[in-house]
């Protein structure tokens, strides 16, 4: 199973959409490790306590599901120090080198690039619903429904690129069957 | 609603009295009330803005409207507005 870091905005998303009576989130715990710096457990969680999705991602942190990693040191700190991050966009990256986790799972641009250029893996919350799919940790229906759940979240044509990288996988998986 | 003192500049009191001269509805501290709602919006805008643009994170932009992350994306939910900012310019029409 791929392990992944999730800064805390698609992390509140995950946790606040839901698909067939069940939050997104605990879909993807099931096909992955999910891995959050202790700064995005105190923005979503802990000031998000107020909120029924910062509770469930409190309630999956103390189940386990979403694991809360200390950094132990800052690679990047000079790297970072010039870009207008926010702490848990800072620690998500730092995090992610730490662990050599598979991505770093982010919606926004400048943690996207900034990961992106520090040699890390950046996914956008849907394309890591796409990815999981490939392995078979998420079938493809499923997924379709989480993509259109989460749609009023992205900016125009995000989600509509995904359904087509979606299709993409599906045609791929025929054709293996078919071989 | 809690209260606060805090020090506004001449001309925006005078306004303020002025316009309660003229007749206006309200009590000059409900007009006062809605100038700081109005420059609540305005930031948030202003910094959405840059965050739609990406010089800013969504952190970043949290931090500098003084909420937390959690706070700043139910304000953007509220208004309608997408919480990623990661465009990728679909054909326009």
């Amino acid at each position: 199973m791929w392990t992944v870091v999730f800064d805390a905005g698609p992390l509140i998303t995950a946790c606040r959409f839901a698909v067939e009576g069940r939050l997104i989130v605990d879909y993807i715990a099931q096909a992955c490790y999910i891995l959050i710096a202790p700064s995005v457990e105190e923005e979503v969680a802990v000031r998000g306590a107020g909120y029924p999705n910062g509770l469930a991602a409190g309630e999956r942190i103390v189940r386990g599901d979403i694991q809360v990693v200390p950094l132990r040191t800052r690679r990047w700190t000079a790297h970072l120090a010039g870009c207008a991050l926010g702490d848990g966009e800072r620690d998500s990256i730092e995090l992610c080198a730490q662990t050599n986790a598979e991505a770093l799972v982010t919606d926004d641009y400048l943690a996207f690039v900034t990961a992106t250029r520090l040699g890390l893996r950046a996914w956008m919350l849907p394309d890591l619903i796409v990815q999981l799919v490939r392995p078979g940790g998420l079938s493809a229906p499923m997924a379709k429904m989480m993509l259109e759940v989460i749609r009023p979240r992205y900016r125009k044509g995000v989600i509509e690129q995904s359904m087509a990288q979606l299709e993409e996988v599906e045609r791929d998986a025929e054709g293996h069957r078919a071989d | 609603m809690p209260k606060v003192i805090v020090p506004i500049k001449e001309e925006i009191l005078q306004a303020a009295e002025r316009r309660k001269a003229m007749g206006a509805s309200g009590e000059i501290s409900q007009f006062l009330a809605e100038l700081v709602d109005l420059g609540f919006e305005y930031r948030l805008r202003q910094l959405y803005r840059q965050f739609e643009e990406g010089k800013i994170s969504l952190g970043y932009f949290a931090r500098e409207m003084g909420m937390s992350v959690r706070d700043l994306y139910g304000a953007l939910e509220q208004r309608g507005l997408p919480t990623s900012n990661i465009d990728i310019h679909p054909r326009a029409g």
